[in-house]
């Protein structure tokens, strides 16, 4: 016999639950197993500025869709099994090479069934984001695997940044 | 439109097809999938022990008088105090569309 609690059924906002990276992966997994795609609050800063810390994406299963260059993919990350969103900079010999889109390092060998699912949406202060998923992704992809992203970007951000600050509102 | 959920204690109800409901790290987690999502960011649920032991028995084969049985010789509190919380959370899950009706 055990002392009661009262049942609790409490509704959470994901990014109040803190889920670690491989229990988010578990449930990410089991929900795109049903051939749903799943809608969460991402952290980090390795896809700024295409997707920031604490914008929400939705990952869709891949049903049989092949990822291709430029794409953004949710993958199990081989060493610490937690949940990683990069892009597809190239595709070799049957594994996805990735890299974050804000990050300089070496990038990353995907296997296929690392590969939980297909970024599809982008959603920031509840607008949602288009740039970086569209067409746009190849010369990205491109740029990334060369590493001229971050320098070519980091300028045209600024100057576009002044421009708005300077604009009248 | 608002769904009155009406329970009895002699229905039979389970876990809809359309639910993600995993233990993690000790805790019960429950995604409902609406329209094809499942939303982790504004649609996630959690149960603590005692809510777990409900669920837990909540198979479409026991009726929530049998649960109410069990629940009963298992935790010490006040038959009726356990019938309203049993009650009370499966009218919540039925509202939800988390639990269904089972035939």
């Amino acid at each position: 016999m055990g002392k009661r609690t009262r049942p609790e059924f409490s509704l959470v906002k994901g990014s109040e639950h803190s889920l670690s990276g491989p229990a988010l992966v578990q449930l990410l997994g089991a929900v795109l197993d049903k051939g749903a795609a799943v809608r969460f609050q991402a952290k980090g800063f390795s896809m700024s500025p295409f997707i920031k810390n604490k914008d929400v994406v939705t990952i869709s299963p891949l049903q049989g869709k092949r990822p291709g260059l430029g794409h953004i993919i949710a993958f199990v990350h081989k060493e610490t099994d937690g949940l990683c969103i990069h892009r597809i900079v190239r595709v070799k010999d049957g594994f996805y090479v990735t890299k974050g889109d804000n990050i300089s390092e070496t990038a990353e060998c995907v296997p296929r069934e690392n590969i939980l699912g297909l970024l599809t949406r982008v959603e920031r202060t509840g607008k949602e984001v288009f740039l970086g998923l569209g067409p746009e992704r190849l010369v990205i992809a491109f740029l990334g695997r060369r590493g001229l992203l971050l320098p070519l970007l980091l300028p045209v951000w600024k100057l576009l940044r002044a421009i708005v600050k300077r604009s009248p509102s | 439109m608002s769904m009155e959920a009406k329970v009895s204690l002699d229905g039979l109800y389970k876990v809809s097809e359309d639910v993600v409901a995993r233990t993690i790290e000790d805790e019960l987690i429950i995604v409902p999938l609406v329209a094809g999502i499942g939303d982790l960011e504004d649609e996630l649920f959690t149960l603590n022990e005692t809510g777990k032991a409900i669920w837990d028995r909540l198979d479409g084969k026991k009726t929530l008088r049998d649960i109410l049985r069990e629940l009963s010789a298992e935790f010490e509190a006040p038959a009726g105090e356990i019938e309203q919380d049993l009650i009370g959370l499966v009218e919540e899950l039925v509202k939800r569309r988390i639990l269904i009706a089972a035939a």
